[in-house]
C-alpha cells in the first residue's frame, strides 16, 4: 500500500466531513424556530435580548466564531437537545435507535450480498441461459421496488393474512421476564419479515453489477489462459473469474451503504421497527430540527468513512489504483 | 487530391442529412430489436394515456366529500379495486396518481439533466481546477444518499415558504420535492456527459472551430453538446426511472401533499391507515404495482437507450 495514495484518500474524506459539518452548520441557521425567533417577544427588553443572545453565542459572527463553535461542540459528542422527546440530548436519542438499525441493516447486507453475488455470477457466467433470465428479470423487478412496496405485501400476506409473523414491532411486550431463549426466539419472529424485505430491496442492485461485472472478466486473456488449461468450468468461475469481478463490488457495497440506511427507513415505517427510520418519522411529523440534523450528520459521515474503507480495500485488492 | 483535403463545402451537408435518417432508421430498428425496449415502451405508453387523460377514464378526482363507498370496502360491487378508509375508489385514485407522480418525475428529471449536462460539458470541456472543483462537489453529492438529504432539506425549505404557497399553481410541497430531488441527484448525469466531454474535445472538429475563432462558450454549445446529446437522452430515461422512485419514497415517509396524492401518497395513506395489518390488499396492490411496473419500463428504455448511445456501455455487450 502506497503512503501517497492512503494520504490522499484520507484527506479527500477529511474534506468531505468538514463539508458536512458546514452544511449542517447551515441548515441549522436556515430552518426555521430560530432562537431569534424565539427572542422576539414583546415582554423583553432590548437589554434582556441583548444579555440572551450573548449568552447563546449569537452576538459573534456567524463565520468564523459560531461555526468554530458548532463543530467544537458537534466533534465533542454533543448534538443538541431533542425537541421531541422532552429536552433529552440528540446523542442519546440517536443511540438507543442504532442497535436495530444495525441489526436490521447488516443482517440485509449480509443476505443480500451472498445471495446477490451468487445469482449475478451465475446469470453472468451462463449468459442468455435461463438462470439469467430468470435470475435477471427478478433482480431488476426487486430493483425497481423501494423497500416498502416489498415490505407492505409481505405484512398482509404473511403477518395478516397467514399469521406466520407478527405484524409489527421488534419484540412482545412483557417479554423481558421470559427466559433468553424465549427472547430471541420473539426477537427472530419480529425479524424476518423486516430483514426479507432489506434483503429482497438491496439483492436485486448487487445482482445485475455483479452479471455485468463477471460479463466483463469472461473475455479477459486470464479467463481464455484457465479455459486452455484445461480447468473445470466451474473451478474457472470460482477461482479466476468471481475474485476479479468482485473489485466494482466492493465500491458499489460501500457506497450503498447510505442509500441502504436511507431505504431502510422506509422498510423500518412499515414494520414499526424500533430503529434510526422510525425515529426520523417521529422527528419529521413532529419538525424535531436537532433530531433530524443528528440523524443526517451520522449517516453521511458513516457513509464517508465506508468510503474511505473500502477505496483502502480496493487499494490492497487491485494494484493497478496505488499510483 | 490528398486524402486529407476537405471535400467541397456543399458535400458534407448532403451527406450528413443523408446519413442521419438512416442512422436514426438504424435506431430505432436497433432499439426496437430489443426485447426490454419494446416491452418498456409498451408499458410507458399505456402509463402515458392514463397521466394524460385521467378525468375521461376514471371521472375527476374524488375527495373525501365526493366519496361514496364504504370504509375499506374489498374490490366489487361497482369498485373494481375496492375503496380507501375515507371511501374513496381506488381505481380513481391510482390513475390519477399517474398524472401526479409522472409529472414531478418529468420535472425532477428536467432539473436533474439540465444541471447534470451543464456542470459535466463545463468541468470536461474547461478543465483545470474549475473541473476539479466540480468534480470534488459532485463526489460530494454522489457520496450523500439522496434521500437522507431530501428528508432533512424538504421539512425546512417546507416551513420556510409555508406548505401552502404557490408557485405558477403549483403548490410549494410539489415544487420543494421536485427541487430537492433534482438539487440531490445531478451529480451521476454531470459524471457520465463529463467523460464523454473529455473524448468529445479530442477531435479535430474542435481544434478547427477553436481555430476558426469560437470562443469556449460557442464550441460548448454548438460543437460540444450536440456530441453528448444521445448520452442526455439516455441519462434522462435512466434519471426518469429514479426520480419516480424516490418521488415515492419521499411521499410515503410523509413530505408529499395529501392533495395531490402520487401514488407513494397513496401508500402513504394505506400505512397510516393500517391497511397492511388489515389484510386490505386492495388499498396497497395498485399503487405499488403501478410504481413498480414504471421505474422498471424506464429502466428497461433507459438501458436500451444508453446500450444503443453510450459508446462506452456499447462496446462491453
Amino acid at each position: 500500500m502506497n503512503a501517497h495514495y492512503l494520504a490522499r484518500k484520507l484527506a479527500q474524506a477529511f474534506v468531505t466531513i468538514v463539508a458536512i459539518l458546514v452544511l449542517n452548520f447551515l441548515m441549522f441557521r436556515m430552518m426555521p424556530g430560530s432562537p431569534d425567533r424565539v427572542l422576539k417577544n414583546p415582554n423583553l427588553t432590548p437589554e434582556m435580548i441583548a444579555a440572551t443572545r450573548a449568552r447563546w453565542g449569537l452576538d459573534k459572527p456567524l463565520i468564523p466564531d459560531q461555526l468554530i463553535a458548532y463543530v467544537k461542540a458537534t466533534v465533542s459528542g454533543d448534538l443538541g437537545y431533542s425537541i421531541f422527546y422532552r429536552g433529552q440530548p440528540v446523542t442519546d436519542v440517536l443511540g438507543a435507535t442504532v442497535g436495530p438499525t444495525i441489526l436490521l441493516v447488516g443482517l440485509g447486507e449480509v443476505f443480500a450480498i451472498i445471495g446477490g453475488l451468487a445469482i449475478g455470477a451465475y446469470a453472468g457466467w451462463r449468459r442468455g441461459g435461463k438462470t439469467d433470465s430468470i435470475g435477471t428479470g427478478a433482480s431488476l423487478i426487486l430493483y425497481s421496488m423501494p423497500y416498502f412496496v416489498i415490505g407492505m405485501p409481505l405484512v398482509v400476506i404473511f403477518a395478516a393474512g397467514l399469521g406466520w409473523f407478527p405484524t409489527s414491532g421488534m419484540t412482545t411486550p412483557g417479554m423481558s421476564d421470559q427466559p433468553l431463549l424465549n427472547q430471541a426466539w420473539d426477537l427472530g419472529r419480529h425479524l424476518v419479515l423486516p430483514l426479507l424485505a432489506v434483503t429482497l430491496g438491496l439483492l436485486g442492485g448487487y445482482s445485475i453489477l455483479m452479471r455485468s461485472s463477471i460479463i466483463d472478466t469472461r473475455n479477459e486473456d486470464y479467463i481464455t489462459t484457465a479455459r486452455a488449461k484445461g480447468l473445470k468450468d466451474s473451478w474457472v468461475l470460482r477461482h479466476h473469474a468471481f475474485p476479479n469481478a468482485m473489485l466494482p463490488m466492493v465500491t458499489l457495497i460501500a457506497i450503498n451503504l447510505g442509500y441502504v440506511v436511507a431505504g431502510a427507513i422506509t422498510a423500518e415505517i412499515v414494520f414499526n421497527w424500533p430503529g434510526l427510520g422510525t425515529l426520523t418519522i417521529h422527528a419529521l411529523s413532529a419538525r424535531d430540527y436537532p433530531v433530524l440534523q443528528g440523524i443526517f450528520l451520522l449517516v453521511a459521515v458513516s457513509v464517508v468513512i465506508a468510503n474511505l474503507i473500502a477505496d483502502i480495500v480496493y487499494g490492497f485488492l487491485d494494484p493497478r489504483v496505488r499510483a | 487530391m490528398t486524402p486529407a483535403t476537405a471535400p467541397p463545402a456543399a458535400a458534407p451537408g448532403i451527406q450528413r442529412r443523408s446519413g442521419s435518417a438512416g442512422r436514426a432508421r438504424l435506431f430505432v430498428g436497433r432499439f426496437l430489436s430489443r426485447s426490454d425496449g419494446r416491452y418498456g415502451l409498451l408499458i410507458l405508453a399505456f402509463f402515458a394515456v392514463l397521466a394524460l387523460f385521467p378525468d375521461l377514464l376514471v371521472g375527476k378526482l374524488e375527495t373525501a366529500t365526493t366519496a361514496t363507498g364504504q370504509s375499506l370496502q374489498p374490490p366489487g360491487g361497482g369498485y373494481l379495486f375496492g375503496t380507501d378508509e375515507l371511501g374513496r375508489d381506488i381505481l380513481n385514485l391510482t390513475v390519477h396518481g399517474a398524472r401526479i407522480s409522472m409529472a414531478i418525475g418529468l420535472m425532477a428529471t428536467v432539473i436533474t439533466v439540465v444541471l447534470g449536462a451543464l456542470v459535466g460539458i463545463v468541468a470536461g470541456y474547461v478543465g483545470g481546477p474549475t473541473d476539479t472543483v466540480l468534480m470534488r462537489v459532485s463526489d460530494f453529492f454522489l457520496v450523500l444518499p439522496t434521500i437522507v438529504l431530501a428528508i432533512i432539506l424538504a421539512p425546512i425549505i417546507l416551513d420556510i415558504v409555508g406548505a401552502d404557497a404557490e408557485l405558477f399553481g403549483i403548490r410549494a410541497t410539489m415544487i420543494v420535492i421536485i427541487v430537492v430531488i433534482g438539487l440531490t441527484s445531478w451529480a451521476t448525469t454531470a459524471r457520465v456527459i463529463r467523460s464523454q466531454v473529455l473524448s468529445v474535445k479530442m477531435r479535430m472538429f474542435v481544434d478547427r472551430a477553436r481555430v476558426v475563432g469560437s470562443g469556449p462558450g460557442r464550441i460548448m454549445r454548438r460543437h460540444v453538446l450536440p456530441n453528448v446529446v444521445n448520452l442526455i437522452v439516455a441519462q434522462a430515461v435512466l434519471t426518469f426511472a429514479t426520480a419516480v422512485f424516490t418521488e415515492t419514497t419521499l411521499a410515503f415517509i410523509g413530505l408529499g401533499d395529501p392533495f395531490a396524492p402520487s401514488w407513494g401518497q397513496i401508500l402513504n395513506s394505506a400505512q397510516g391507515a393500517g391497511a397492511p395489518g388489515l389484510g386490505a390488499w386492495w388499498y396497497i396492490a395498485p399503487p405499488a404495482i403501478c410504481v413498480v411496473l414504471v421505474v422498471l419500463a424506464f429502466t428497461l428504455v433507459g438501458n436500451a437507450l444508453d446500450d444503443i448511445l453510450n459508446p462506452r456501455s456499447g462496446a462491453r455487450r
